[in-house]
């Protein structure tokens, strides 16, 4: 049962499965003091886990400003509590505040509940940096359950849906474990539909060498999104470029950087610079995955083992600098429907994309409605990092989570009349707004923004 | 005692302050920035690092943005704190004449000494009424109530005694501490010269005042109260310059492309005519 | 590890029901599966769907894409819904004996 003395705990990868991604389990004895080793250890590397450690004042900020506190009014859920599970440790243990005055500071003893503790909250935090965003020192949460999913993962605690993915992704080169037979199949499927909608011909290149252009699109987006990459292929094609798809890495996620960024991650950096050179490409583009273009954007460049030699950008940057310079002939009313944006987090709070997601809203609809709070300032889906996870408890954590979410939306009023459309252009986002928009009754579609672009475009 | 607080416990005070914070420095700058985790959207220049760091340092932009009344209350506290400070090194080196030496402004040093003596009580009075709010909001507020620590509670308390004291002095005529007192005595303590048998010791609660000081001094590199360094080197972390590559796909011509009548079924391309 | 017992042998599944081993995987244990999700007979239009599924499987190691499968076996996504009730992936999918797909779906 995914419960632990009262804490709802997403249900964990067996000792199988951690093997399978290179991780010997520590028997339950010996995890409080292998913790402290890990602890220690990556405390000396990461500045900006010690001064999330040192320097919080604890005024309190955060709180209100946490969609996971916001909808669980769990205290442990407010970002400095969440911090504090691990800071007390680290107090206790490596300050000499913690160790001169104990309690009094807030330190304590490590034990396996701690670790248990650990796991439930930090597998509740969606990584989604808003309380950096508002704190006074942008003391950054999520370099904590970074940190904290870290160890975990050193200890053998992962949950299987990140190790499965993990897993997968080193078998096949995706998460959702679909082989090249099956991409290939679902890439023709797509061409057959794209003519029977549109009228259009587009072909999606699977490893043609001497592409210029690299697209790596999200592996959902063949199971779940098909819209997101219909509407890339109708771009590549509508403008003319030389693309292909790696079949090596049809997948723009990186689960790595949400629970094991020393292996996992660094191993899929690898995995598309190797496809990157084997196709002998120009440039990558990357396809709507939130998680996932942080990581390419922001961490390539310092995990990966060679000279990045191929720039890389999200097909949202394209698609704007096109509108901007008016080389896109699109119709609007093709999406006539009202539309608002939900804001995908490492977007506009680590990834810039705030205002490129704007441009081409605008230019693709007819009636968008801005929710509010919006771009750097927005919530959460609630599924962030991951946490997608459904067996019955976790469930009903996830809509707990969306319930702010949800409340914005409604708030803009385009699921009034029951024909609205949610655009949430990343795959997280995605696979968790399907299913909380029927929860919460929102009387909303959820689509990508790469799926109105597709629809929006004249062809002639 | 005056031998303890007035003559030795100084010169621990300042090595173990100094000692204290270089150690917090030196451990924080031990661990590095690995990746690039600063907040978008982007600021483009180091100018714009420096308002938005000075902004969140001066002004506590976020708390303003975010919430109004943490602001005021912890604003005002730290307004005051800076004030205070400021007139503790200014009032007490140039005996509160410190205006008259603003050319152009023809303030007599009479006047001067007043608006030292008026600005030292009303930003002392500002200062307690802050931290009382700021405790009022520890203890009665639920969202800060779950955060808070006893410590921080005992944080504000001893605030609040230490700049109790502090105001009987100014506030309270028998208790009043002459500028020229605490100069003589600081001169001597830097010469190293004997200060115990010097009149400002006799004050009590110049004394009790003195000791809190002290004491706070050796805490504060080993506190929270190095939040005051913590900040620039966290914002340091989290706000940098950032260029985006610039966009534009390699060998793509849109106008010829579409001239082309690509994606169009051929049957179709021909009737179009382009 | 949950169990589910067909003719007297126990198969094992995972947390959210779904086969381990897809290989053990047969018509009794279809049977067993819609019982459990509350179909109580397997009708023509189901064993379409789950041989459409059981053949894409075999040759792609994948469930299809759902539109893939409405377009195939000519049913429509809400029909889906009313053979399985639990919808394509953790209904039709789970009765068929495919693994639970993982990732962001």
């Amino acid at each position: 049962m995914p419960e632990y003395k009262g804490m709802v705990q997403p249900v964990r990868a067996t000792d199988d499965e951690m093997r399978k991604i290179h991780i010997e389990p520590v028997p339950d004895e010996q995890k409080p003091e292998k913790a402290l080793e890990f602890l220690d250890q990556i405390r000396k590397k990461f500045r900006s886990f010690v001064m999330a450690m040192e320097s919080c004042t604890k005024c309190g900020q955060c709180a209100e400003n946490c969609h996971t506190y916001l909808g669980t009014r769990d205290p442990n859920n407010i970002p400095t509590n969440r911090a504090e599970l691990i800071r007390k440790i680290y107090k206790r243990y490596f300050t000499l505040e913690g160790r001169w005055f104990g309690k009094l500071v807030g330190a304590e003893d490590i034990n396996l509940d701690v670790i248990e503790q650990w796991y439930s909250y930090f597998y509740q935090c969606s990584q989604c940096r808003r309380c950096a965003h508002v704190c006074p020192f942008g003391i950054d949460t999520c370099e904590v359950t970074f940190i904290g999913r870290q160890l975990l993962h050193w200890l053998g605690i992962t949950p299987k849906l990140h190790a499965s993915v993990g897993a997968a992704m080193e078998k096949v080169g995706n998460h959702t474990g679909l082989p090249k037979p099956g991409i290939v199949d679902t890439l023709e499927f797509m061409s057959e539909e794209i003519m029977d909608e549109f009228g259009v011909e587009v072909e999606f290149p699977v490893d043609k060498p001497e592409s210029d252009i690299m697209y790596i699109p999200s592996s959902a987006d063949f199971l779940l999104n098909p819209y997101t990459l219909m509407g890339a292929g109708m771009f590549f094609t509508y403008i003319g470029a030389n693309w292909t798809i790696p079949s090596t890495v049809t997948e723009a996620g990186n689960f790595g950087l949400l629970f094991d960024q020393y292996y996992t991650q660094r191993g899929n950096v690898m995995r598309l610079l190797n496809a990157a050179q084997e196709l002998g490409i120009k440039k990558i583009v990357w396809g709507e995955c939130g998680h996932g273009w942080r990581a390419a954007k922001m961490y390539i460049p310092s995990l990966a083992d060679r000279p990045v030699r191929w720039p890389i950008t999200h097909i949202h940057d394209e698609i704007a600098d096109m509108i901007r310079k008016n080389e896109l002939k699109l119709d609007p009313n093709k999406n006539s429907n009202p539309v608002t944006l939900h804001d995908p987090c490492n977007y506009v709070r680590a990834c810039g994309l705030n205002e490129n997601m704007r441009t081409i809203i605008r230019k693709v609809t007819v009636d968008f409605r801005e929710m509010s709070p919006n771009g750097e300032n927005n919530f959460c889906c609630g599924g962030g990092s991951a946490i997608l996870f459904d067996d019955p408890e976790m469930y009903q954590r996830r809509i707990l989570l969306s319930s702010k979410k949800a409340e914005q939306v409604r708030a803009t009023g385009v699921g009034k009349d029951g024909n609205g459309i949610l655009c949430a252009p990343c795959s997280i986002c995605k696979a968790q707004l399907y299913p909380m928009v029927e929860e919460h009754e929102l009387g909303v579609e959820v689509k990508g923004l790469v799926d109105l672009v597709g629809k929006a475009l004249v062809w002639k | 005692m005056k031998l303890l607080i007035g003559q030795i416990l100084p010169y621990i005070t300042v090595t173990l302050f100094t000692l204290g914070i270089l150690y917090r420095l030196g451990r924080w700058a031990g661990a590095r920035i690995i990746h690039n985790i600063t907040l978008s959207p982007w600021l483009d220049t180091n100018g714009q690092v420096a308002v938005r760091i000075g902004s969140e340092a001066f002004l506590f932009r976020n708390l303003f943005k975010f919430d109004i009344g943490l602001w005021a209350g912890a604003f005002l506290m730290h307004f005051a704190l800076l004030n205070i400070l400021g007139g503790h090194i200014v009032g007490f080196g140039l005996l509160g004449e410190q205006f008259a030496l603003i050319p152009g402004l023809g303030i007599s040093p009479e006047l001067s000494k007043e608006m030292s003596d008026l600005l030292g009580t009303v930003f002392g009075i500002l200062l307690f009424v802050a931290l009382l709010y700021l405790l009022y909001r520890r203890v009665a507020m639920e969202k800060v109530k779950l955060v808070t620590k006893t410590s921080d509670n005992l944080w504000l308390i001893y605030l609040l005694v230490l700049v109790g004291v502090g105001n009987i002095m100014r506030l309270f005529h028998p208790f009043h501490v002459e500028y020229e007192l605490v100069r003589d005595y600081i001169v001597a303590l830097a010469l190293f010269q004997p200060v115990v048998n010097m009149e400002l010791l006799n004050n009590g609660f110049f004394l009790v005042h003195y000791l809190l000081v002290q004491i706070l001094l050796i805490v504060f590199p080993f506190s929270k109260l190095m939040h005051l360094f913590g900040m620039f080197a966290e914002r340091w972390i989290v706000n940098r310059v950032y260029k985006d590559p610039a966009p534009g796909l390699p060998n793509v011509d849109v106008a010829a492309a579409r001239k082309a009548g690509l994606g169009l079924p051929s049957g179709d391309a021909v009737e179009g005519g382009m | 590890m949950p169990v589910i017992v067909v003719n007297g042998v126990g198969i094992e599944l995972d947390e959210d029901g779904f086969i381990i081993d897809p290989d053990l995987w047969n018509a009794d244990v279809a049977n067993a599966f819609a019982a459990s999700e509350g179909i109580s007979q397997l009708t023509e239009d189901h064993w379409k769907v789950i041989n459409y599924l059981r053949d894409y499987f075999k040759q792609y190691h994948i469930a299809p894409m759902i539109r893939k499968l409405c377009e195939e076996t000519g049913c429509s996504l809400q029909y889906i819904y009313e053979l399985f009730p639990s919808g394509p992936a953790k209904g039709a999918c789970k009765i068929a004996g495919l693994p639970k797909p993982t990732g962001c779906v």
